[in-house]
């Protein structure tokens, strides 16, 4: 079992013995079996495994989008399992940002309404200046107003970047950010990723296929068949 | 808010597929039912009042005794705010310079009439002109006729008993002409303030006193409770709603009405079910990101609600405006049909089942779909999860179908409606399940190729599912346009058959028995034969069973028939438009035995065995009740209410003849020289009722038609927004086949020929229903009026097979204009 090296805080995320079933018509299928890990403030980890493994279904319970079939899951403090569906919408209002594969724009909202929503949601303060700054902050100053359909996807995976980040939140969780993009986009991506997640000292919670971007994080988790595997050796990056 | 705002906004939503037809739905059924209910109401108030002219009055009260009622009785209309007015009717002889006539007077007094006008002409040569007087003391009106029998004309004087008065106009329309048997004589209309100085009246004089009341519906009825426990037998209390000839055709109208009212709210309430339940689900990402961006469920429930009240408050604002104009437009067509100004009154009270219509729809089909978006679950943004089965859906569209029935319910007024609809798509669903899964079972064994045919078969069961639901839409749809066209289509037919252009307008009484031949003779030589000729015995109905039948029926049931003399008849054959409900026609040879009107029948309680005294004359004739019979009281033809058999109980009784005839306006005069060789054969003239009543029909036929436009746009929003439903995965899978190498002409036929099946299968079912809808609703609603009508129905199923392939074919235009590659990334 992974444990923590830090003693001042409490982990970012702590994951006991998570087993996820589903019931299929005939019998019932195990996707998760016994995950535990715990994942700090400030880390940023990588989720890595085949096709089929389980990696985006861990990553929804870890995110609180799901609940297990057995074993808990502390995000940040709080026993996701434990909270009521609004006091879950809660923490991920204001605690969580999401980053897609398949981008999830709203289509009919403009790029900058699109930024604005999270922040309006959470009942923040001047969200209309905070979602340009950041649009900005990822190239995209020019492009407020244009809708997604107007926009390529690399632009609109920036957009879904702004929008993940614009909240301020604690922990972001990525499944593969960069799948739909060809190399130098993803390389993009990845960078805009990263560097985001320095400045604002987020946990970065991502799965990808991708092994750059996976060795660009401080640790990685293998899972097969539903099962961590030894995790591989934490890389000491250059900072 | 600005962009959750701009989410919810209406204004965004418009440009969304399945809100337009979810709002065009809303606006459609409300425009459709305010109309209705608004110019429902407009008729009826005008229908009244026109035919409240034809008693001149909103009610009539009789007194066949020969006097006066209580002078306290018209103070106290007056106390309740009635208006009152007095008339004084009899037979008697008038001079004229040196010729006279059998006369019926009508004396009326100032406030005659009450409702609607006379028209007369003031001068010879003079025009002709409506008022709403009688003729002032000292003057009359005379038949037109008249002038000739007497040779007189206008300004000269007419004697009345013992009084000169002065000729002042001819009489061409009376509102309460009537055709009564009983005005036989031509008519003279007097001031009643000259009656009395006539001297005519004497003790024991056959006069009849009426009354005449008009006001508010609710002071009517007032008096009318009042004045009930004070009445005797040989009082009369009419309205409007009862014995009127056309009061029949009027309820049937209305009853259309209210049914195309029905169906639009129904069809409406198709219509946002489908399209919310489409809308819904494409909602679904939608939800799962704003959940993953930190909106909890009961956010996205009020979020949705409230863009639900949106859609109410947009859909009711846009019917009401589409509403109003329209009822404005129908009114002034009415006012041009009837030729007069008819006034435009809003009945506020008439706007409810509209907006209810809204609500009902609204929160009964649209919100259980949009409330089941908040348990999507969030998970939904990282994979797509297991869909809805549809049948978490059931009990809210039970629920649905209960609230709807309800507003049907509620808005026609009829029970038998709604279960005649009821039963129709409970059956059209029966069939289409059975048929269904045979269709499922027939189509498994077809396998893909080259073949259009094939190709479009393994498309229906492909999408089996979707096809079976939208055959049930299509076939419902079908269903209810159906059964107004059907019901609109008996509807005229019924009155087109009831008063043709030839309807006889002429009546011809007291034809002595010895003259007949010579009268028919007459009347055939001017090229207008007489109809059926039949004997008229007058009598009274005394007993039931051996007892006095005034003490055997009770005053409550206050059978008018009871009051005066009965127009007795024998006959050979049955009319043709009467028809036996119990019992049996007189046989040939049988003599005894008596048939009797059903309605009559009903409210005397008389059954099969019963026997029945009458008094003609001095005699007594006793019959046993042999038939009982319905009768086309509105069929302009003699109609009676007994009939006995030839040789029977009526042998050696005193009769002369009746017949009818049809006499075109421009051969009017023969009728001068028809009165001068048979003076003792009385003219009843009806042409100008009848053309009233055919004004009548015409303009309420107009009001059905535009009706069934608004039911059928109403159908066509449900057709949209079903095919819209399947229309992105159509469009995705056709540039799926063509990616694939489809050629074409071989997706465009294939696709034709799936929505060819499926809008001609959907139309029979359609088709099948509504026959077995309207065969229900004929008995309660339209009094079995109803014949089949194949050749209407029969083209519904090509139509929608016709216009549901090409609805295909346009469907299909992206796909085919579009590189495929574009298409699917623009479908993603
Ligand atoms: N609701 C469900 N019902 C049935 N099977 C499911 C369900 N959710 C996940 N699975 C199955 O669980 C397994 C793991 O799925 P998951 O999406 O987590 O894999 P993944 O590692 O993210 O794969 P990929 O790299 O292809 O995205 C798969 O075999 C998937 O089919
Ligand atoms: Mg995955």
């Amino acid at each position: 079992m992974q444990t923590t090296h830090y003693d001042s805080q409490r982990p970012m995320l702590s994951v006991e013995n998570l087993t996820h079933r589903v019931s299929l018509e005939t019998d019932t299928l195990t996707i998760l079996k016994g995950v535990s890990l715990e994942i700090n403030r400030g880390e940023s980890v990588a989720i890595v495994g085949r096709s089929g493994s389980g990696k985006t279904t861990l990553l929804g319970l870890l995110a609180g989008l799901d609940t297990p079939t057995e074993g808990t899951v502390e995000l940040d403090g709080a026993i996701i399992s434990k909270l009521s569906e609004d006091e879950r919408a809660q923490l991920r209002a204001h605690r969580v940002g999401f980053v897609f594969q398949s981008f999830q724009l709203l289509p009919a909202l403009t790029a900058l309404e699109n930024v604005m929503l999270p922040l309006e949601l959470a009942g923040m303060d001047a969200p209309e200046k905070r979602a340009k700054e950041l649009l900005e902050r990822v190239g995209l100053g020019e492009r407020l107003a244009h809708t997604p359909r107007q926009l390529s996807g690399g632009e609109q995976q920036r957009v879904a970047i702004a929008r993940a980040f614009a909240s301020e939140p604690a922990i972001m969780f990525a499944d593969e950010p960069t799948g739909n993009l060809d190399n130098r986009t993803g390389q993009e991506i990845s960078d805009l990723l990263m560097a985001l997640n320095q400045e604002q000292g987020t946990t970065l919670v991502m799965v990808t296929h991708d092994e750059q971007l996976a060795a660009r994080c401080s640790r990685q988790f293998h899972i097969e068949a539903g099962e961590l595997t030894e995790p591989v050796a934490q890389v000491e990056l250059a900072h | 808010m600005a962009a959750a705002k701009k989410l919810m906004s209406v204004r965004r939503d418009w440009r969304e597929r399945d809100v337009r037809v979810v709002l065009a739905a809303l606006i459609i059924a409300v425009a459709t039912v305010a109309t209705i209910a608004l110019f429902a109401s407009q008729l009826q108030r005008t229908l009244v009042s026109s035919a409240s002219s034809f008693l001149a009055a909103d009610r009539q009260l009789e007194a066949e005794n020969g006097r006066p009622v209580p002078e306290i009785w018209i103070t106290e209309a007056a106390n309740l705010g009635l208006e009152t007015g007095r008339m004084v009717e009899f037979s008697t002889m008038v001079f004229g310079s040196d010729a006279f006539q059998l006369v019926s007077i009508k004396a009326v007094s100032n406030e005659y009439p009450l409702r609607g006008d006379l028209e007369i002409q003031g001068a010879t040569e003079g025009s002709r002109e409506q008022v709403q007087h009688g003729p002032a003391p000292g003057e009359v009106w005379i038949n037109p006729r008249l002038l000739r029998l007497l040779d007189i004309k206008i300004g000269d004087s007419l004697e009345v008993g013992s009084q000169n008065l002065t000729v002042s106009g001819v009489l061409l329309r009376e509102p309460d002409g009537g055709f009564s048997l009983s005005a036989l004589a031509p008519r003279v209309m007097m001031h009643v303030d000259d009656v009395a100085s006539t001297g005519v009246i004497q003790e024991g004089s056959r006069v009849e006193y009426v009354y005449l009341f008009a006001g508010k519906e609710t002071a009517l009825d007032t008096y009318y409770q009042w004045l009930e426990p004070q009445l005797e037998p040989s009082h009369e209390w009419e309205g409007v709603r009862d014995g009127e000839t056309f009061s029949r055709s009027l309820e049937r109208a209305e009853s259309f009405l209210l049914l195309g009212g029905s169906l639009a709210v129904l069809l409406a309430a198709v219509a946002v079910a489908v399209a919310s339940r489409q809308y819904a689900l494409s909602q679904r990402d939608t939800v799962a990101l704003l959940k993953t961006l930190g909106l909890g469920s009961s956010g996205i429930g009020r979020l949705y609600l409230k863009r639900l009240s949106l859609w109410g408050v947009t859909g009711m604002i846009g019917g009401l405006l589409v509403a109003l104009p329209l009822f404005w437009l129908l009114t002034r067509l009415l006012s041009e049909a009837l030729e007069r100004p008819v006034e435009f009154q809003l009945d506020s009270s008439a706007l409810t089942p509209a907006l209810l219509t809204a609500v009902v729809s609204l929160f009964a089909f649209a919100y259980p779909p949009i409330r089941r978006l908040r348990n999507v679950p969030a998970m939904r943004v990282l994979r797509s999860q297991p869909g809805e089965t549809g049948r978490e859906a059931l009990p809210d569209m039970l629920i649905a179908i209960v609230a709807v029935f309800g507003l049907v319910w509620l808005y026609a007024g009829e029970l038998s409606l709604v279960i005649a609809l009821l039963g129709g798509l409970a059956l059209l669903l029966g069939a289409l399940g059975l048929l269904g899964s045979l269709l499922v079972a027939a189509l498994r064994k077809v396998r893909g190729g080259g073949h259009s045919w094939r190709l479009a078969l393994v498309g229906l069961y492909r999408h089996r599912r979707a096809s079976l639901s939208q055959i049930a839409v299509f076939a419902m749809t079908l269903m209810l346009a159906t059964t107004l066209i059907l019901v609109r289509t008996s509807l005229l037919d019924d009155w087109q058959a009831q008063l043709p252009d030839d309807a006889p307008n002429h009546f011809l009484i007291n034809i002595a028995p010895d003259s007949i031949d010579e009268v028919a003779g007459y009347w055939k030589e001017r090229g207008q034969p007489l109809d059926q000729l039949y004997p008229m015995v007058r009598g009274r109905l005394t007993e039931l069973n051996g007892q006095p039948v005034k003490e055997v029926v009770s005053k409550d049931q206050r059978v008018g028939a009871l009051n005066r003399e009965l127009n007795l008849t024998w006959m050979t054959a049955l009319p043709k438009d009467n028809s036996i409900v119990e019992g049996n026609w007189f046989e040939a040879g049988q003599t005894d035995g008596v048939s009797v009107e059903a309605e009559l029948a009903g409210k005397l309680g008389l059954a099969l065995g019963d026997e029945l005294t009458f008094t003609i004359g001095s005699d007594k004739v006793t019959e046993t009740v042999t038939s009982i019979r319905t009768v086309q009281w509105d069929s302009m033809k003699p109609n009676f209410y007994m009939a006995f058999p030839p040789e029977g109980g009526l042998t050696n009784m005193p009769a002369t003849w009746i017949t009818s005839f049809y006499l075109p306006k421009d051969k009017k005069s023969a009728l001068n020289e028809f009165s001068r060789r048979f003076p003792t054969v009385s003219l009843l003239e009806i042409d100008n009722i009848i053309e009233r009543i055919q004004e009548i029909v015409r303009q309420v036929t107009q009001a059905i038609e535009a009706i069934l436009v608004l039911i059928l746009a109403a159908a066509l929003v449900v057709m949209a927004a079903v095919v819209s439903a399947t229309l992105q995965d159509r469009q995705r899978e056709g540039a799926l086949l063509r990616t694939l190498g489809g050629r074409q002409r071989l997706l465009v036929r294939s696709t034709m020929l799936e929505f060819a099946l499926l809008g001609g299968f959907a139309g029979i079912l359609g088709v099948a229903a509504a026959e077995a809808a309207v065969w229900a609703l004929q008995f309660r609603m339209f009094e079995g009026s109803f014949k089949w009508h194949w050749h209407v129905v029969l083209p519904i199923p090509v139509i929608s097979a016709v216009v549901l392939s090409l609805f295909g074919r346009w469907q299909l235009r992206p796909v085919l204009s579009v590189s495929p590659m574009l298409l699917l990334r623009r479908l993603e």
